[in-house]
């Protein structure tokens, strides 16, 4: 019984991975520019699971460093929503192309 | 062919195409749907790779914690955001500017994992035995309490900022 190989989910997640960057670069709502970043932190997630799995003798920091990533990517949704709110009160608008306030 | 692979199919395949929904589809509040999905799958994909608490933490953290969060903010946005994001599918992926460059730059990193992937040979090694909630709580506590602490100290700091930038904002209009 063969189940499915490193390289399967390592495909899977790089492919995860620039679907993630094509709807951060794609998207104009910031909203959504969030949406695909943290459709890459999960990406990058499976990576690190599949290589403690697969290839490492020992599962256990490759996890361990999972939940980490988990949780950075829970402080950052959070920021980052917070500023798409004060930007949606001031501003108006989430379109990342009209927020030019430090470009000069 | 063994469930697990079978398994592994299909997730992939609702996965991908989930993904690709949320980089496509013109209204926010279905991109976040599409998300969640994608969250979904991965948990079983955390499943298939046995790890059982990294698949349970991933649907409390992201599909309980920050899908709520993303649907609460498409909600107090605003409202203008939740019309369809630019204009049809077709011509926004012949624009030069949002539609090659972006699929473009996705295209060719994924090129270039591949290669890397195929050109790089996979060591062999013993498989461990995947730890449980236990091996892994003994794991964070003990060799990586430097970065647990550090990771609580970030969970504090972004709790404090973002209750600032979402308040300051309200009494300034104030």
């Amino acid at each position: 019984m063969t189940g499915p190989s490193a390289s399967h989910f390592f495909v899977l997640a790089a492919a995860l991975f620039c679907l993630g960057l094509y709807a951060a670069l794609r998207r104009r709502n910031a909203v959504l520019i969030l949406m695909g970043i943290e459709m890459m932190l999960n990406a990058a997630n499976l990576n690190l699971v599949a290589f403690a799995r697969y290839l490492h003798p020992d599962p256990a920091p490759g996890q361990s460093f999972a939940v980490f990533v988990m949780a950075v990517a829970a402080a950052e949704v959070a920021v980052g929503l917070a500023i798409v709110l004060a930007l949606a009160r001031r501003r108006k608008t989430v379109d990342v192309n009209e927020i030019n306030l430090m470009g000069g | 062919m063994s469930w697990q692979l079978l398994a592994f199919y299909v997730l992939a395949a609702v996965m991908l195409y989930s993904a690709f929904r949320v980089a496509t589809v013109p209204n926010v509040a279905h991109a976040a749907v599409y998300l969640a999905v994608t969250f979904v799958g991965m948990a079983g994909l955390f499943l298939l790779l046995q790890a059982e608490f990294l698949a349970a933490v991933q649907v409390l953290v992201y599909v309980g914690a920050v899908m709520t969060l993303l649907i609460f903010a498409i909600a107090l946005s605003d409202p203008r955001s939740l019309k369809p994001d630019s204009g049809p599918w077709a011509r926004q992926l012949l624009s030069l500017r949002w539609g090659f460059l972006p699929l473009g730059i996705s295209l060719l990193l994924f090129a270039l994992l591949l290669y890397a992937y195929g050109s790089s040979p996979l060591p062999e090694v013993t498989r461990g035995t995947p730890p449980g909630v236990k091996e892994l709580g003994r794991v964070i506590l003990t060799t990586y309490l430097l970065p647990f602490e550090v990771a609580s100290v970030l969970l504090l700091a972004a709790l404090i900022g973002a209750l600032a930038i979402a308040r300051s904002s309200r009494e300034g209009a104030e």
